[in-house]
Order: structure tokens, then C-alpha cells, then sequence
């Protein structure tokens, strides 16, 4: 019987030759061994390369040359996770965000900046620094001051005959209800109610212009008492989506998506939230906007005047296994100087703008800007960038990306009307405090 | 009754198929309009006025986004060529072995090369960044390749096994009387009477290794050797996202596996079904 035969010493053999034949053919595949250059540097960041003109000249400076990747802002941090897990090589400089601050602090993935650039002197020019630090060590370094704002478009808020724009959160929600009021436009609030990381930031500015915080210096949460900003803005934004300011179709719409097709594009006359840079990168770009000219920033209305603008800026960091730290450092330097990112931002023309590029985290870099005038409403910006504040003032803490999620689906089924507010916020209250029990 | 049944036949069948290609046929609609377009209320069910500026933004000219594409491509076909080759090869001998073999412990070893098939994804990542980190194979094509290979080889192993359990016996028998060794038996005889399963093995996991993106992600650092699913993703931008470009983007990534599956699906049908009857 053939079932009965032995395997024989030939087939054996001739299976484990094709097998390592397959292997050394393939072999050749691979990508040859980096020439151990110890000046080129691997940068992977949720962004395109800077303009090409801008890193010659930075190789030219320092002989460090920069390979640059870019990976979209979701799988970058499942790659950092992974690589960290793995205690792994895979970039010289990479994101640091400030919302995984905590979290990169606590468990050491990154090298303290401290040890490589002189963060003392960096923090007077830079408010968001603050934002970066955890356990008395610097993670990352902010490169892009992205901060929440409020965008009004005044020419909707004009037909409804509003031309003083609102200062308090009162004022604010009485303009909105008589744009609508008037017909100008039917629902005249963006919020984004999908379950994701943007309906998260938006409670946390809502939640600081009705004067208050979301967590204490131990991490337990603030907003469980109906009389308490958390709880307070929660039910403002839900309320908003249910008295027919908001569009009832964003309780799908994220961020981008709402600021892109509906802000843009006049359907609605407010964000409450909004990105800072969004004016100048988006409402004012006549391929993408029909709003061109019409959009402003104006100072957040607080509850009794002019609430703080929350940072969620962008950083730059040093992985703990870098291969090159110092000239990953040196490149985070020049990175983060002040001309260089008001290059970035436009002020030295196209060929040295970085597309996608919001605003300078150095108050230096948009003082050059403004004196350029290159930048739209940047005085209104650097005025906000001065005295914005961390969304976390103590650092954002190690399971935020837990709580955050906790946040966005219980936010999002409030207001899908699957929970009351109150079953909302008792539920996010619950994980803040199981989570900072460290249960 | 039968006019009853066929009714709700078809409307499973359309309900399945509007279900599945709507989506699909929304990027494709999308990757023809402009940002203003696709953004306009209420929305355009065939593009108003086509355009191929998104597919010529991706594919022609020297810029970097352009460069990146057409290495990702590159890097995809070499990626998913290269596992698909050494899958079906491995699969193809160990199959036969498990088939036709008497050793000690086949039924285990079989079993366990199945088993491998109920772990999840996840569960391998960190392992594999790691030993292949260890042995200098991250950021290489033959890193992931190997990934690929060891994903997939269990499924093509099972289905070939399948298949080449049902062939008769007396074919090979008769090659043996001939005095043709294991090896020719195998090459021989074997090989083309299952060309039908290998075709279908090697269509099933080219497809598997083309929809791959978390493991590429991980092992590949540059665009060096990223596959086109991870750089389709990475055009996403961080604050404001080119919907359109996006779109085109997964019509190129989508292309080149709807095409094999519309000309090969007789091939994947009957690989999952080999087998299943004897």
C-alpha cells in the first residue's frame, strides 16, 4: 500500500532543499543592509515629508540626512505600540501626541528630551511644552501648536442680523437659535457626534469654556455633579443635537468630515470646536470651501466672558530605541525653530511651505508670521496660543486612550438618544474612576 | 409555491449584492468627482462632471505622493507573488505528505498546522516583530514575505491536503510499480492531477496577502518595501482628510483583486469546496 510507504531519505531531502532554495531565492529580495551611515536619520510622521528645498538644507547644516515616512495618525501609534512592545528599532523621531503623553511617559518609550535640547529655555517661546511633560520629564516637543477654537461664519450670522459676536456661552446659543430662528440656515451647530476621538475634544473645550475641568490632580472626575462644567456641557451639546441646532445626520459626522462638507460649505454657521489653522488651511481655499472670506475665529465665549482655548497640539520625540538620538535630537531642534516653522507655515513662500501644516508651537515663529501678515487671523491666534491651557493640567494620564473611548460612545449614544445624559456621564465617570484606581 | 421561492431568492441575492457593492460603487463614484463635488447636498449618484485629476494626482508626475504609490504597487505585487509561490510550494509538499504519508505523529502534526488557523492576528504580531527583528528581517521584503507565508500556509496546506486526499490512490501506485521514486511520484503524477486545488490555493492566498495591512505596517518602515494597502491609508491626512484621493487611492489598491476574483472565481469556489464531498 502506498499509505504504508516510509518517507525515504530522498524525499526528505529533496522537501528541505526547496524549501531553502525558496528562501535564499527570496533572500535576494530582500532589501539590502542600510549603509551605516551615522548621520542618516529615520523621521516617521502622520504628515507629508517638509519641502525638499527645506531638508537639503538641513543636511547641508549638520551632514545628517532625513528619511522621511509618513503613516496616517492611527496606524503611527499602533506602529510606536508595537515597535515599544517589542522593544524594537523603528524611528530616530517620531509622533508624540499629546493626548498619549501619559502614556509614553509612564511606560519609558521615549528618551527624556531634557537630556538633548535645553527645554528650560524652550518654555517661555513655547506655552505648550507643559502639555508634554510627565514625571518631570520632557517625552516630546511640540511642533504644531494645534489648539481648539471657535470659528463663527459672520456672514450667516450677519443675514440673521447678528454683527456683535457673542462673548458668553448664553449669547453664543441665543445667536445660534436665531440664525436658525430666521431661516438662514436650518441647523447653524457643527458638532461631531461619531463615536471618535473629535467628539471627545470638543466636550473637553465645551467643558472648559462652562469653567471647569474633567479630571483632578489624581485623576478622578469632575463631572458627575449635574452642577459641574463636565456634566453642564455634555447636556448643552446633546440638547443642541435635540432642539434642532445641530445637523441630525453628525451623529455620524467626525471632525474633519463635518469641518470639510459642512462648515466649509456654509450648511452650518458655527463650530464650537474647532482646529486653529482651519481658517487659513481650509475655509479660505476656494477649491474646498464655498465660505471663502466668510469664516472668523473669535475669542471662546466662557460663561461669563472669554473662556481659555485647550491645546491638543502635535509633538516630536525621541523613541527609547533610536539609533541616532543625537541627531534625531539635533533635527528636533531645528524642527522646532521658530523660522523654520513659520516657513512651514508660509512665511517664506510655497516652496518652503509644508502642506497640512497648522501653526508654530514658538511664539517667536508667529511673531514672524504676523509681521509677515502670511498667516490668516494670526493675531487673534497668538493672543489665543498665549494663554491656552492643557486639557489635563497635570499631563494627560497613562489610560487615556480608555478613557477617551469611554467618552466619545457614551457621549455619542446620549445623543443618538440610546442614553440619557446623566446614564452617559455616570458611565465615563465610572471608568475615570475605576481606571484611576488602577483597578 | 416555486415562483414564492425564487422571489425570495432573488431578492436575498439583490439584497446581498446592493449590500456589498453599493459601498464599492460609492468609492468608485467618488474617485471621479472633486472635493467641491462630493461634498454637495444632495449627493451625486453618478459623477456630474467625471474627471480623472484624482487618478492622474496619484499616478503621473514626479512628486512624492506619486513616487510612493508606484513603489507601493511595486512592493505589493513582489510581496504577495513571492508568498504566494512559497505557500503553494510549501503547501503543495506538505499536504501530500499528510495525505499519502505514514509517519509518526501525521494526524498530530495536522491537526496542529489547522489549529494554527483559530489564533487571531494579534496574538502573533509582537512575537513575530520580534524574532524578526532578531534576525534583521524587518523592513525587508523577504521579513514580510515570511510573515505572509506562515499566515497563510496552513489554509493552503488544508485545502491541498483536501484535495489530494480525494485523488485516487491506484494512479500513484501504478507510477510506483513503474519504478518512479516519491519525489517523481509527486512531481510527476501527483502535481498535475491537483493543479486544479494548486490554482485555486494560489488565487485564495494571493487575494489573503493583497487585503494584508497590519503586519505590513509593523515590519515595513519606509517605502522601501510598504505594501500599497498601508500607503492607502497613510494619504489620510491628520486634520483634514482629501475624501476623493482617498477614494481613488482604494479604487487602484481594490483594481487589481476584483479583476483575479472576477476571472478566477470558479478557482476560489471550488478551492474552499475541494473536499467538502467525496
Amino acid at each position: 500500500m502506498l499509505d504504508a510507504i516510509k518517507v525515504s531519505k530522498s524525499t526528505k531531502s529533496a522537501a528541505i532543499a526547496l524549501t531553502v532554495a525558496s528562501a535564499l531565492g527570496f533572500a535576494t529580495l530582500a532589501a539590502p543592509a542600510k549603509a551605516a551611515s551615522p548621520v542618516t536619520i529615520s523621521v516617521v510622521l502622520a504628515a507629508p515629508p517638509l519641502p525638499a528645498p527645506m531638508l537639503a538644507e538641513f543636511t547641508k547644516a549638520t551632514g545628517i540626512t532625513v528619511k522621511w515616512t509618513q503613516l496616517d495618525w492611527d496606524s503611527l501609534q499602533t506602529k510606536i505600540a508595537a515597535a515599544a512592545t517589542a522593544n524594537t528599532f523603528f524611528a530616530d523621531a517620531t509622533d508624540v501626541d499629546w493626548s498619549r503623553v501619559g502614556q509614553l511617559g509612564k511606560l519609558n518609550w521615549f528618551l527624556p528630551m531634557e537630556k538633548y535640547v535645553d527645554t528650560k529655555a524652550l518654555a517661555a517661546d513655547m506655552p505648550q511644552l507643559g502639555s508634554f511633560s510627565k514625571n518631570g520629564h520632557v517625552v516630546g516637543i511640540p511642533y504644531d501648536a494645534s489648539f481648539m477654537v471657535t470659528t463663527v461664519n459672520k456672514a450667516l450670522f450677519a443675514k440673521a442680523g447678528i454683527t456683535k459676536m457673542p462673548t458668553t456661552i448664553d449669547e453664543y446659543t441665543a445667536d445660534l437659535k436665531a440664525v436658525k430662528a430666521k431661516g438662514v440656515v436650518q441647523y447653524p451647530l457643527n458638532i461631531p457626534f461619531a463615536a471618535a476621538e473629535g467628539l471627545s475634544t470638543y466636550w473637553y473645550e465645551t467643558t472648559g469654556a462652562f469653567g471647569g475641568h474633567i479630571l483632578d490632580a489624581n485623576g478622578k472626575p469632575l463631572f458627575t455633579d449635574p452642577a459641574s462644567a463636565g456634566y453642564k456641557a455634555a447636556a448643552w451639546m446633546v440638547n443642541a443635537v435635540k432642539t434642532g441646532l445641530v445637523p441630525p445626520g453628525n451623529i455620524n459626522v467626525a471632525d474633519s468630515q463635518g469641518q470639510q462638507t459642512l462648515m466649509a460649505k456654509g450648511k452650518v454657521a458655527s463650530t464650537f470646536s474647532d482646529y486653529s489653522g482651519n481658517v487659513g488651511s481650509l475655509y479660505e481655499v476656494p477649491a474646498s470651501s464655498s465660505v471663502v472670506g466668510q469664516v472668523k475665529y473669535i475669542p471662546t465665549p466662557g460663561l461669563k466672558g472669554t473662556a481659555a482655548n485647550l491645546g491638543n497640539p502635535d509633538g516630536i520625540g525621541i523613541p527609547a530605541k533610536a539609533k541616532n538620538p543625537e541627531a534625531a535630537a539635533k533635527f528636533i531642534s531645528w524642527f522646532t525653530d521658530g523660522k523654520n516653522m513659520a516657513d512651514f507655515a508660509g512665511a517664506s513662500g510655497t516652496a518652503r511651505t509644508w502642506v497640512g501644516y497648522f501653526f508654530p508651537s514658538r511664539l517667536s515663529g508667529i511673531a514672524i508670521l504676523n509681521k509677515k501678515g502670511s498667516i490668516i487671523g494670526g493675531d487673534v491666534l497668538a493672543s489665543m496660543l498665549k494663554t491656552s491651557a492643557a486639557v489635563f493640567p497635570q499631563g494627560a494620564p497613562a489610560w487615556y486612550p480608555e478613557f477617551s473611548g469611554a467618552v466619545y460612545s457614551n457621549l455619542h449614544a446620549a445623543a443618538a438618544g440610546t442614553k440619557t445624559v446623566d446614564a452617559a456621564i455616570k458611565a465615563i465617570g465610572a471608568v475615570a474612576t475605576k481606571l484611576s484606581s488602577g483597578k | 409555491m416555486q415562483p414564492r421561492k425564487s422571489g425570495f431568492r432573488r431578492f436575498g441575492v439583490g439584497f446581498i449584492l446592493s449590500w456589498s457593492l453599493i459601498p464599492i460603487y460609492w468609492v468608485i463614484n467618488t474617485s471621479f468627482q472633486t472635493d467641491a463635488q462630493i461634498s454637495d447636498t444632495p449627493s451625486h449618484l453618478f459623477p456630474p462632471t467625471p474627471t480623472l485629476a484624482n487618478y492622474k494626482a496619484l499616478l503621473i508626475g514626479d512628486g512624492e505622493l506619486q513616487h510612493m504609490v508606484r513603489r507601493s504597487t511595486i512592493n505589493i505585487f513582489i510581496e504577495c507573488i513571492s508568498a504566494t509561490f512559497i505557500t503553494v510550494t510549501l503547501a503543495s509538499l506538505a499536504a501530500y505528505a499528510f495525505a499519502r504519508m505514514e509517519f509518526k505523529g501525521r494526524k498530530f502534526f495536522l491537526f496542529m498546522v489547522v489549529m494554527t488557523m483559530a489564533f487571531p492576528t494579534y496574538t502573533t504580531l509582537i512575537p513575530m516583530y520580534k524574532i524578526m527583528a532578531m534576525v534583521h528581517l524587518v523592513n525587508t521584503y523577504l521579513g514580510i514575505i515570511l510573515c505572509y507565508v506562515s499566515g497563510f500556509l496552513p489554509l493552503a496546506t488544508w485545502i491541498l491536503f483536501s484535495y489530494m486526499q480525494s485523488l485516487p490512490a491506484a494512479i500513484e501506485e501504478a507510477g510506483s510499480v513503474d519504478g518512479a521514486s516519491r519525489m517523481q511520484v509527486f512531481r510527476l503524477i501527483v502535481l498535475p492531477l491537483a493543479m486544479p486545488a494548486i490554482a485555486s490555493t494560489a488565487v485564495i492566498t494571493f487575494l489573503f496577502a493583497w487585503a494584508q495591512f497590519i503586519f505590513p505596517l509593523v515590519l515595513a518602515s519606509d517605502e522601501s518595501t510598504q505594501p500599497l494597502t498601508v500607503i492607502v491609508a497613510a494619504i489620510q491626512g491628520r486634520h483634514v482628510v482629501p475624501y476623493s484621493l482617498l477614494s481613488t487611492a482604494g479604487v487602484i489598491a481594490l483594481s487589481v483583486p476584483a479583476v483575479i476574483a472576477l476571472l478566477t472565481n470558479r478557482f476560489i469556489v471550488s478551492g474552499l469546496i475541494n473536499g467538502s464531498v467525496k
